[in-house]
């Protein structure tokens, strides 16, 4: 900053780093203010009011509530890892992660590859490709709580549920959908994949028009067919979009609860507990109060196995995303 | 400094002044309003049940004109709930189930009714068993009973009729049951019977109700020092029951997870032949779903021929949120009093009551379990009969046997645990015909144990 | 981003005047296009016609086309006995609220983090990228405990707007986007309303927020999808029916009326997002688009 006798408004970046070879005035409250340092507190005040309280705060205080047993009657005690060894050894905590497990991997098979492939297709649209876009969001854009709901009413299991009627007409069916412990799972995952697929199709379809034609016609001279040339071309070309939007599908259906909770509210026997669901249980699903502490830990072991798994990742495919 | 003293006098004089006008203000504040909220219907209820509501208000003020009522729309659902009590945002009388009362009084979330109970002109007419629900362990009242049911059967009368079935002779042994489910399954298309099965505890509690039926207990003693005992014969039978329904005879249809809420819904819309839940049902299919009275049909639960078998019963009651001013508990009782407890002890009020409800269509006279002793309970609906405007005639099978079964209250300690635990096993058997129901019950009573030690 | 008047380059010019391809090309796009139709539009079209048949007709015929007639009688009750009207306005003004948190948070801190650098910056940078790669769900239990039992004012937020607007501020994401957005604004702009005396609230006000509308406008879409679709935290904070939003409210109307007044009231639910979607195609596209593009 400059000397306290000559106040100037707030320093740019620019000009920070030209103050470093002056002598170093003296600190004061009124330096600091004079040098604009005060307009920059102001302007954060905001965020770090809205952070500190309603971010930041609760982070610590997880981690903090996680080795202490809490009812909101009286204070907290600390009781060391014993939530933590209370979640290991509950059978459902096996069975949620089973679960989620089950729920990211299917998802992933259903709503990766398919919308890349519709996606292409797309790409090569001539005209009124915006009617192909239209549609494919349309899902995304209704609540999910609604296209749950609507949803649930499709998968009535009796023969005069809507799906079971269609798939009637083909000869099929009726199917028990949410009523079977191995159906309940795959069927919110195909719920899930119409909810979601269309965001998938429209970033994976600007970065398709991202590509420079200019390669595919030097294929095209050498002769490669069109598939030959998505394999050698298309796709290196969006393996950054495509990496990115592999982890966060994961880190996404790692954390699913909207589904299992409105469709089967973790049912038939547990088939659709997921980890979310079981730390919504541990903290609300008592009506007598919940035990946070459990939840708290629950909550930090999905938060550390996701981290690690994003570090890991990202180390992973360094080399396969730099240009 | 002298200037600082002086200011410091002042100060004091103005204080003291000012203390002084308040205290006088304060005994002139005795005489002026105080407001209370209070739960009224649950949420999306008709507009004609809501004019009802406002009616009795309206009268109610009229009678203590020092004290203003708010209504506040109120559904008891677990999560909810807790938030609401943690949060301190219930209304100030509020409603709680039987099995959640005494828990609550124990740990002092629920405020002490017992020097304003002791007024009541009726407070000596009360069942014993009903009032010990309201009772902590200190022998305090923390709140006061304001609805009892017994498990029922409630049957569809259209679908029996269709099916060839008598509707006035609806079943009376577990075997009729099964028989009549699969008559109806296959006569009529739909389920013949349906039992609750979803994952928010309403599973277990239906189990736990057959079980009571056939014989068996979910608990032995009182507390933390309880033992589960999930696991024996009677729920073996009932599970195998419920198998043979389910895979052998197909008579449960093929959605199984239904919870309080679904059933009735599912049952007002012609889909259910038979199904149980708790004898007032009545009131929530008329007013949510606009049932037609000519369906519908009541009789007990079938008991087996053993000495223990009984039916379950339960019930809600009326509490006033702990941290409230002495003026604020003299009005919550008096509202209780009034809005819950004297229609069934004042015939004045019992009748001006049922006009009310029979002005704005809502039910009059769904059975109901006594509150106080039978006399009372007699002397009751001898009051209203004129208004009764429920299909009483439908239900006279569930009238001329209840008072013959025994009364079981629900599992003690841990209640809403000892249901979860059984969720999974009841899902199971239904979505899965090679369930291992004996190693499914020893999970669940460890689960139930476990939670019956910790006191949750 | 090349503009392509003729497809994206997959298949060359060449390529596309040989029948064969061209044809099995349009074919898989019909194809896709009647999938689209199916999937896509589909249920939605189910749902208008199922919110106007009666409720017997619905389940005992679901795919059947009004076979006794339609019941508009479905609508009026959703609208009047339901009150689907009411729980649409709270969705709205929570939306609304939150759009504006969010958009002071992001502004002001981007401003400062951005233009203002104090020397704490990078400090501040750094939390926040740290919350990003925090999942939601660990702060939940804390936030609840927090909004239930406000520490120093000892004050509840439950059943209070607040306890919605005030976390959904909290977006690391959106701060990082618009600070980097402010990052690539010319530099000589601010000098030279420096030099002509423009303080910094100024310079914020009349200079750099005029500049920021198309990354004010990708922050304003996800703040109202985020307000719009979440379930779990309005159902926790809010527990008192009549300020529920509509997510909230749906699965507790869906068990307390006929099914076919049900689905009324969920047409009614979807109609607002569906016009503003079809309205505001582009932002929404853009912007999902635009975020694909960012991280590609």
């Amino acid at each position: 900053m400059t000397t306290v006798d000559q106040p100037r408004e707030p320093a740019l970046s620019s000009e920070r780093g030209l103050s470093r070879s002056y002598a170093r005035p003296r600190r004061t409250p009124l330096t600091w203010v004079r040098g604009g340092g005060l307009a920059a507190f102001l302007f954060l005040v905001p965020l770090l009011f809205v952070f500190g309280a309603f971010s930041w705060y609760p982070i610590v205080r997880t981690a903090i509530m996680a080795f202490q047993h809490t009812n909101l009657v009286e204070a907290p005690t600390w009781v060391g890892f014993q939530n933590f060894a209370a979640v290991w050894h509950d059978p459902l905590f096996r069975v949620a992660v089973k679960n989620t497990a089950y729920f990211a991997l299917l998802a992933l098979l259903f709503g990766y590859p398919i919308p890349l492939m519709a996606a292409v297709l797309m790409s090569e649209v001539r005209k009124r490709r915006g009617v192909y876009s239209v549609l494919a969001f349309l899902p995304v854009v209704i609540p999910p709580v609604v296209g749950v709901l609507l949803w649930k009413t499709f998968y009535d299991a009796s023969s005069l549920g809507v799906f079971n009627t269609i798939l009637h007409w083909v000869g099929l069916g009726p199917y028990p959908w949410l009523q079977s412990q191995q159906w309940a799972m795959p069927s919110l995952v195909l719920y899930s994949t119409w909810a979601n697929a269309g965001a998938t199709i429209i970033i994976y379809l600007a970065a398709l028009i991202g590509v420079n034609p200019e390669l595919y016609e030097a294929a095209s001279v050498d002769g490669a067919g069109v598939l030959r040339k998505v394999w050698h071309i298309t796709l290196p070309q969006i393996r950054g979009v495509l990496l990115v939007t592999l982890i966060l599908q994961i880190i996404g259906t790692a954390q699913v609860f909207l589904e299992p909770y409105l469709f089967t509210s973790g049912g038939p026997n547990n088939a659709t507990l997921t980890v979310l669901l079981l730390i919504y249980n541990y903290a609300f699903a008592n009506s007598l109060g919940g035990n946070y502490g459990l939840a708290t830990a629950l909550s930090l072991m999905l938060a550390g196995f996701l981290v690690v798994f994003s570090l890991v990742y990202l180390r992973a495919t360094r080399s396969w995303s730099t240009r | 400094m002298k200037s600082t003293r002086l200011a410091m006098i002042v100060v004091a004089v103005v204080v003291l002044g000012v203390g002084a006008s308040s205290a006088a203000g304060s005994t002139r504040a005795a005489k002026k309003n105080v407001t209370i909220s209070v739960a009224s219907l649950i949420p999306g209820s008709t507009p004609e049940a809501i004019k009802q509501f406002n009616a009795q208000v309206a009268e109610f003020e009229k009678k203590n004109p020092t004290i203003k009522v708010k209504p506040v729309e109120y559904q008891w659902t677990a999560p909810t709930f807790a938030a609401k009590l943690a949060a301190g945002t219930l209304p100030t009388v509020f409603e709680v189930p039987f099995t959640d009362a005494r828990t609550l009084g124990d740990r002092g979330q629920l405020a002490n009714l017992t020097p304003y109970f002791k007024k009541l002109p009726y407070h000596k007419k009360y069942n014993k068993a009903v009032l010990a629900e309201g009772t902590d362990a200190k022998g305090q009242i923390i709140a006061l009973p304001k609805g009892a049911y017994a498990q029922a059967l409630h049957y569809n009368r259209a679908l029996f009729k269709q099916a060839g079935l008598n509707p006035n002779k609806p079943p009376t042994t577990w075997a009729q049951i099964r028989k009549d489910a699969r008559i109806i399954s296959q006569k009529t298309g739909k389920p013949g019977y349906v039992e609750m099965a979803k994952n928010d505890n309403t599973a277990g509690w239906i189990l736990t109700s057959v079980v009571y039926s056939l014989g068996g207990r979910m608990e032995k003693g009182t507390g933390t020092h309880a033992k589960a005992t999930l696991n024996n014969k009677y729920t073996v039978k009932a599970l195998n029951m419920l198998k043979a329904m389910r895979w052998t005879d197909n008579s449960m249809g093929s959605n199984f997870d239904l919870g309080w809420s679904d059933i009735n819904q599912a049952f007002a819309a012609g889909q259910v032949g038979m199904y149980i839940s708790g004898s007032d049902v009545y009131t929530n299919l008329v007013q949510a779903y606009n049932v037609n009275s000519s369906i519908y049909g009541l009789t007990t639960v079938p008991l087996a021929k053993n000495a223990k078998a009984g039916v379950l019963g339960g019930g809600t009651l009326a509490a006033v949120r702990p941290k409230v001013n002495k003026v604020q508990l003299s009005a919550a009782m008096k509202w209780i009093s009034f809005f819950y407890e004297q229609p069934l002890v004042s015939k004045k009020q019992a009748i001006r009551n049922a006009k009310t409800l029979v002005a704005n269509h809502q039910p009059v006279g769904v059975p109901a379990l006594p509150l106080f002793n039978k006399k009372q309970y007699n002397l009751a609906n001898k009051w209203i009969k004129p208004y009764i405007n429920v299909p009483l005639g439908h239900m006279k099978p569930f009238l001329n046997g209840i008072f013959k079964q025994k009364l079981i209250p629900e599992p003690a300690a841990s209640t809403q645990s000892v249901y979860n635990a059984l969720n999974a096993v009841v899902e199971s058997v239904l979505t899965n015909q090679n369930t291992n129901v004996g190693q499914m019950l020893q999970q669940a009573n460890a689960q139930a144990q476990a939670a019956i030690k910790q006191g949750s | 981003m090349s503009k392509p008047s003729s497809g994206g380059g997959l298949i060359s010019e060449l390529q596309w005047l040989k029948p064969g391809t061209r044809w099995g090309m349009r074919g898989l796009q019909v194809l896709l296009l009647v999938a689209l139709v199916v999937i896509g539009l589909g249920p939605i079209l189910w749902l208008a016609k199922s919110a106007i048949t009666p409720t017997i007709d619905t389940i005992s015929h679901p795919m059947a086309l009004f076979p006794h007639g339609a019941a508009w009688s479905n609508l009026s009750q959703a609208w009047n006995d339901v009150h689907v009207g009411r729980y649409f306005w709270n969705t709205v003004v929570i939306a609304f609220g939150s759009w504006a948190v969010q958009i002071v948070v992001a502004t002001t801190g981007g401003f400062a983090l951005s233009v203002l650098r104090p020397r704490y910056a990078p400090l501040i940078k750094g939390l926040l990228l740290a919350t990003l790669f925090v999942p939601a769900i660990v702060l939940l239990v804390p936030l609840y405990i927090e909004v239930v039992h406000l520490p120093i004012v000892h004050k509840s937020l439950i059943d209070s707007y607040w306890a919605l607007w005030l976390p959904y501020g909290a977006s690391a994401f959106n701060v990082i986007i618009v600070t980097r957005f402010f990052d690539n604004l010319p530099r000589e702009i601010f000098e030279a309303a420096e030099i002509d005396g423009a303080g910094p609230f100024q310079l914020f006000w009349r200079i750099v927020l005029p500049m920021s509308k198309p990354i004010l406008g990708v922050v304003s879409v996800f703040a109202v999808l985020v307000s719009w679709k979440d379930f779990l935290w309005p159902s926790l904070v809010l527990p008192n029916p009549n300020v529920q939003p509509l997510s909230v409210r749906l699965p507790s109307i869906e068990l307390q009326t006929s099914v076919g007044v049900f689905l009324a009231a969920m047409f009614i639910a979807c109609l607002v997002p569906i016009a503003g979607f079809l309205i505001f195609q582009r932002s929404f596209l853009g912007g999902t688009g635009l975020g694909g593009a960012i991280k590609g």
